[in-house]
């Protein structure tokens, strides 16, 4: 029981309680729910794939608030980047529907960067505005239709192809987290990202680029988003035009409950990912567990607010 | 607007011949069967009862409806000795309800019961149970290029275009089958609304020639009801009538009558609800309220699961009927439809 003790003084719950929170939930639903099927490596592995989009979208978001800002469009972003690349992939060749898809969410998220760095309008307002802007573009693209993806290639390779027995999706999550880690913790844009969501003034002080690295992060973001909407064309083999409209709070709490700061500075992509893992694993136990969908709202809402009031309340002063 | 206009009169003119009675067909042309002729037999109910099967709920959405028909399904598979091991609720989310049977699979349900949110991305959603031999019972809407037999049991469905009809039929009556009427339908791409909302469409076209649809307003959020009812009541002051493609948004366009001090447009909706169905017996703006017979839906569902896990050969496509109900049978019509008591507020009304 002492080492006990003595690990939990050491190990800080609160910068930890995604991981903490993974772990404990994890091991919950091993326990209650070990003779359904949750420890299958074929259920492990649907939680991945499941989150795969989430998680993508994510890292992008980890960039975005570690830099002050907010991105709240990024849902319609993947739903009209999906479309874009169905619809052109039905003229052309997957490489410029996928092209074309990526090139779509940087414009959108060029869009928001134009508003926030250059006219420094809040960004939560910007992204507000083209959240709905967007959501009504992706109506009107194809009037409501969904549009089918036959090509083969591509849906093996976004969605459910394998690489070496193992699946597209989960090759995605790792690069992409690896990639967005890699830049963020041991590049110099990364440490511009956090120093300007610290203090921006500084920062210039510093001669970083704000208004650049403002610019910057909403682009990516709107990549990431773009990226996950061909993850989950790829995933349903078609287009529509409700992509990512579920997925703003979810990803938003997967980022904070991960450890990315609200108002800028320190973040996590690994939290992130954590974080997203935990909100698939937490819909699918309590799925397994046979509980009404009301039951599954309300359970999954009080360990995301235990998890958000561990992790962001306050220190006593 | 203009695309679904003629969608409306193509269907129309597809189910109709002149103003005969309707006829709804499936997806692929197939004859409707009534779902009052599905049944498990007593011996069959036995097997089932002493094999232990299970099966999944597999909804796009929480609601009254769902409620009921989730009802209906579940009393079946109680009766047969059918465990329900999963539900879940896509949230109108293609790749969710992809996610919702992947998870659901996990258990090895026996059969699945569900809602495909579209034709499109449904048939591979639902490929990995159709592949896996699970029952597969759709309500409503079937994946594309899915084949009866093979990879799915049986469509259950309410009469979509019966229940547009019926609409349009007490709609017309309260006005006296003449004046102006607007037409508030569902601005998604979504079956169920879009078939009966069309259905409404083509008959006050095809049945009702002194009554003219003045406005078509789209309606996505159902909380901008109010707000299109408002706008259309300063456009035309002496509307006579007023469709709403379902329930929810219909209290808005309620609200914003009242708050304009009109008693005179009628109002008919579909899908039953507390506050219109208490307007209408009140004596307000709503004339009629058109309902499926939800519970029945997923008695059928359940029934059609069922036998298909022992064999039994199921027709394609099965429908249960409709009910208009008015101030003078809302008791009943809520009984039928949703196989509980009306509200207390609304019996109290009633008397």
């Amino acid at each position: 029981m002492d080492g006990v003790h003595r690990l939990l003084d050491r190990v800080d719950v609160r910068q930890n309680v995604v991981y903490v929170g993974f772990l404990v939930i994890f091991l919950f639903f091993s326990v209650t729910l070990w003779d359904t099927g949750f420890l299958s490596s074929r259920n492990l592995i649907n939680i991945v794939l499941q989150t795969a989009p989430a998680t993508v979208m994510a890292v992008g978001l980890v960039f975005v608030l570690s830099a002050g800002e907010i991105d709240l469009s990024f849902g319609s972003i993947v739903a009209v980047a999906a479309l874009v690349g169905a619809v052109v992939m039905q003229e052309a060749s997957a490489l410029v529907g996928i092209a074309a898809a990526l090139a779509a969410g940087c414009v959108i998220g060029a869009i928001n960067g134009a508003f926030v760095a250059f006219l420094r309008l809040p960004s939560f307002l910007v992204t507000l505005a083209t959240m709905g802007l967007f959501a009504g573009v992706a109506r009107t693209l194809t009037d409501l239709r969904s549009i089918p993806i036959t090509n083969e290639a591509f849906a093996g390779f976004f969605g459910s192809g394998s690489l070496f027995g193992i699946p597209s999706l989960v090759l995605w999550t790792v690069a992409v987290v690896a990639l967005g880690h890699l830049v963020y913790r041991h590049t110099t844009f990364g440490a511009h990202v956090v120093a300007t969501g610290d203090n921006a003034a500084a920062a210039r002080a510093c001669r970083v680029k704000v208004t650049r690295i403002r610019l910057s992060v909403l682009v990516l973001s709107g990549a990431c988003a773009a990226l996950a909407g061909l993850l989950y064309a790829g995933r349903i083999q078609g287009a529509r035009y409700t992509l990512g409209e579920a997925d703003l709070m979810i990803v938003i709490a997967a980022v904070i409950v991960g450890g990315t700061k609200l108002n800028g500075g320190k973040g996590s992509i690994i939290g992130a990912l954590f974080g997203s893992l935990l909100m698939g694993m937490l819909n699918n136990g309590l799925i397994l567990m046979g509980l009404s969908v009301s039951q599954q709202l309300i359970v999954r809402g009080l360990i995301i607010l235990a998890a958000v009031a561990i992790s962001l309340r306050e220190p006593a002063r | 607007m203009t695309i679904r206009l003629t969608t409306a009169i193509a269907t129309g003119l597809v189910l109709f011949s002149g103003s005969a009675a309707a006829e709804t067909v499936g997806p692929g042309g197939e004859e409707a069967t009534p779902s009052a002729t599905i049944t498990v037999s007593d011996s069959d109910a036995e097997t089932l009862r002493e094999r232990g099967a299970t099966a999944a709920l597999l909804w796009h959405t929480s609601a009254d409806f769902v409620n009921a028909v989730t009802d209906g399904a579940t009393d079946e598979f109680e009766r047969l000795g059918i465990e329900v091991v999963a539900t879940t609720d896509a949230g109108f989310d293609a790749a969710r309800q992809r996610s919702d049977i992947e998870t659901a699979l996990t258990l090895e349900p026996d059969i699945i019961i569900a809602l495909p949110l579209d034709p499109v991305t449904s048939a591979e959603a639902f490929s990995e149970a159709a592949e896996a031999g699970v029952s597969l019972v759709f309500l409503s809407n079937l994946p594309s290029g899915y084949v009866h037999g093979e990879d799915y049991a049986a469509i259950v469905t309410d009469d979509l275009f019966q229940m547009g009809k019926q609409a349009a039929d007490a709609l017309a009556a309260a006005m006296g089958e003449e004046g102006q009427v607007a037409w508030i339908y569902h601005d998604a791409d979504y079956y169920v609304t879009n078939q009966r909302d069309n259905a409404f469409m083509t008959t006050i076209i095809n049945d009702y020639p002194n009554i003219e649809v003045v406005a078509e307003e789209g309606l996505a959020d159902p909380a901008r009801a109010e707000e299109i009812a408002n706008a259309l009541l300063l456009r035309y002051p002496d509307l006579d009538g007023i469709y709403v493609t379902w329930a929810q948004p219909a209290e808005g366009v309620i609200a914003a009558l009242r708050a304009n001090g009109n008693d005179h447009t009628r109002v008919v909706t579909l899908d039953l609800s507390e506050p219109v169905a208490l307007d209408m017996v009140q004596g307000g703006n709503v004339a009629a309220i058109v309902a499926d017979e939800a519970y029945e839906l997923g008695r059928a569902m359940a029934a059609v699961g069922a036998n298909d896990l022992l064999g039994n050969a199921m027709p394609p496509f099965i429908v249960a009927p409709a009910i208009t109900v008015t101030a003078d049978n809302v008791a009943e019509g809520w009984t039928i439809s949703l196989h509980r008591d009306a509200p207390e507020s609304v019996l109290n009304a009633a008397q």
